[in-house]
């Protein structure tokens, strides 16, 4: 394919592209953004020289390259790093530059090696506008626009004024989705209307992050240290402060996973609008995340141990754009990062609109706390009784019309949910134990993501049977998918003939 | 071979080409050889007495285990090929392979990505390719080795054509 050149005007980012970009309309990111992104480096020499300078102000000593003749050449050497820097950033800038037609986003950036990129609108799997602490002093935003790629955003538009990169978003997703705009205003798209789900309040964030797993952790971790004070003490024995001190890196990864909890929870609330899910949060640096509907390819419900006292969940996702290497990912793939059972609940509904059973909630409720046969689940078989004494009753799974529920864990409870139109593949496996006690594991394969679906220790004629009439349901149900284009009306569905540029950014570079 | 409790009924495996076990048995020696050589050097150093203080039973032990559990590794490759068998039905692919730890996998049609044809120097010496298959998932670890040259063009045209027709999105 020929990607345009893009010699024709320039605009500046202000204007936002309502209408569809023709081939020689290209657009700008804001100018300041450069620095927002470039401040560590600057940052960076700020604390190089300022700290000599502090401490030789301090010792009364003159600085080593202000003296015998040399200040004005660091002078010289500082302005040529910064303009050479700012230089650097400018061209950046200059260069960088993206357009957003009827079909497809495109990007062009670099000065010595081009890449020229694009990607289809209706292979969008998530819109991220993300605020980074500066980008929130300054009022821009970061927009990432994620095909099935799993990790590395297709399109990244970093820095547009914040209003900008919502009204682009708004747009991408109103093409992206077909629907059919009012005749008599083509240009408008607009936001598609939001009805709030889940908010989260100060007290549940902080009651989440003090119930954490990380508070697990830290018992064992002051468990440890009582132990080894109080056999050091009596055994007057000299190793005792290089234990406590190898126990630092400990107390540091507690505190990072409070840290982790807090801030991904911080703020969190959670919408439906026409265009799919909307998350926010975030304490220093805001997201607001678009998944359109049908983006999900498998949801986890879990309960952290503590949790249990208060009946609250965590929701993870696997949306094919977000991977797991990416930064962040731990909180991008949170659909709910705590929540009470009835919020779940509610959440999953945005997730699995159909559930496919007469009564949702009973199945739900057992797939999340229940055990044995309750809800329609089939379980373990009880000759695995004394190979896993404690799971043997959770571990199981039903179906609905639309989804496989997989269950499993007795203190951290987990439930993966997978729509049968979502299934990748699927593997039976079993060892040489599991052969001696007739059972195997069915594992349900997804995209990349924190959700692994697995059904634990199934009798071999009911896993048989359940991988069997799996790949018969999910066949069928590939056939009747939700279209991508998630508004468009229906039609019949027409097997597409190009299958190699299938959700995939295309690249060219030169 | 007969049918494992985890493969199901009426279902007939294509098993791949028998000169596989070859290139494996090949594969195997080279490094058997090896890890042998290696794992052996204190038992030759004792024995020359080059080094007469290392204690004479873990040098035994050393060699004596490489050997055994290298022996057993090389008596259970013809085996191992043997179960690695793969059937096309209508709307999928199955794919089997162990003895100890078996693993049935089933992949449609409509969700392969792409198709990878592999073909190493050992493998174009004995006429054989490995055809592997690629979907959203980066888990399905869907590979057939082992299989002659124009079988796998066969099935990578064949699974071509049928991954085109069922084409789903993700």
């Amino acid at each position: 394919m020929t990607i345009p050149e893009g010699n024709g005007p320039v605009s500046p980012s202000r204007e936002v592209p309502l209408t569809p970009d023709r081939a020689e309309n290209w657009h700008r990111v804001h100018p300041v953004s450069p620095f927002v992104r470039g401040w560590i480096a600057l940052a960076a020499m700020a604390y190089f020289f300022g700290r000599d300078w502090f401490e030789a102000m301090f010792r009364g000593e003159p600085l080593w390259f202000l003296t015998e003749g040399r200040g004005i050449w660091a002078v010289v050497v500082l302005l040529v790093v910064v303009l050479l820097l700012v230089g650097a950033f400018v061209l950046s800038w200059w260069f960088t530059r993206y357009q957003v037609t009827e079909e497809h986003v495109r990007v062009n950036s670099g000065i010595l090696f081009r890449q020229h990129r694009q990607a289809r609108l209706d292979r969008v799997q998530a819109i991220d506008v993300i605020q980074p602490l500066l980008g929130r002093i300054f009022g821009l935003a970061e927009l990432k626009f994620e095909v099935a790629d799993a990790g590395e955003s297709a399109v990244r538009l970093a820095y547009l004024p914040l209003a900008s990169a919502q009204q682009l978003r708004a747009t991408i997703l109103a093409r992206a989705s077909g629907v059919e705009l009012d005749p008599e205003h083509p240009d408008e798209a607009p936001e598609a209307p939001e009805h709030p789900i889940v908010q989260l309040s100060p007290q549940r964030v902080v009651g989440a992050t003090v119930l954490s797993g990380a508070t697990v952790a830290l018992a064992v971790v002051v468990v440890v240290i009582g132990v080894a004070a109080t056999v050091g003490f009596v055994a007057d024995w000299g190793g005792l402060p290089v234990l406590l001190s190898a126990l630092v890196p400990g107390m540091i990864a507690v505190a990072a996973g409070y840290w982790s909890v807090f801030s991904t929870a911080y703020n969190f609330r959670a919408a439906v609008s026409p265009d799919g899910i909307r998350l926010r949060y975030g304490l220093l640096e805001t997201r607001a995340q678009t998944v359109p509907p049908g983006r999900v390819q498998a949801v986890a419900v879990t309960q952290p141990l503590l949790w249990r006292t208060k009946d609250w969940y965590r929701i993870k996702i696997n949306v094919a754009g977000y991977g797991v290497s990416a930064e962040n990912s731990g909180a991008r793939t949170t659909l709910l990062p705590v929540g009470t059972r009835d919020e779940v609940m509610q959440m999953l509904a945005l997730v699995l609109p159909d559930p496919g059973t007469e009564d949702p909630f009973g199945v739900f409720t057992a797939g999340l706390a229940g055990q044995n046969n309750d809800g329609g689940f089939v379980t373990s078989p009880p000759r695995v009784r004394w190979l896993s004494f404690l799971t043997w009753r959770r571990n199981g799974f039903a179906v609905t019309e639309t989804a496989l529920l997989a269950r499993s864990g007795r203190f951290v409870r987990n439930l993966a949910v997978v729509p049968h139109e979502r299934t990748q593949s699927m593997a039976l496996h079993q060892g040489p134990v599991a052969r001696k006690l007739r059972v195997a594991d069915l594992q349900l394969q997804t995209t990349v993501g924190p959700v692994s679906p697995v059904v634990y220790q199934m009798d071999i004629d009911v896993a048989r049977r359940l991988f069997n009439e799996q790949s018969a349901r999910a066949a069928a149900a590939r056939r009747h998918s939700v279209p991508e284009r998630w508004l468009e009306r229906r039609q019949e569905i027409v097997p597409e003939q190009a299958g190699g540029e299938h959700g995939k950014a295309e690249d060219e570079q030169r | 071979m007969r049918s494992e409790p985890i493969d199901p009924p009426d279902i007939s495996w294509i098993r791949v080409a028998p000169k596989y076990i070859t290139v494996r048995l090949i594969g195997w020696a080279v490094s058997a050889l090896i890890s042998l050589a290696i794992l052996s050097v204190p038992l030759i150093l004792l024995l020359t007495g080059v080094w007469p203080g290392f204690p004479a039973w873990l040098a035994w032990l050393l060699a004596g285990g490489t050997l055994v559990i290298q022996v057993w590794i090389g008596l259970l490759i013809p085996r191992q090929v043997k179960a690695i068998g793969y059937a096309e039905r209508d709307e999928d692919l199955l794919i089997r392979q162990g003895i100890f730890f078996q693993r049935l996998m089933v992949v449609p049609y409509g969700r392969m990505q792409y198709v990878d044809v592999a073909v190493g120097p050992l493998e174009r010496a004995f006429k054989l390719a490995s055809v592997k298959l690629h979907t959203a998932s980066p888990q399905t670890n869907a590979s057939i080795p082992g299989l002659p040259a124009e079988e796998a063009a066969r099935l990578r045209e064949q699974l071509s054509a049928r991954g085109q027709a069922r084409l789903a999105g993700l």
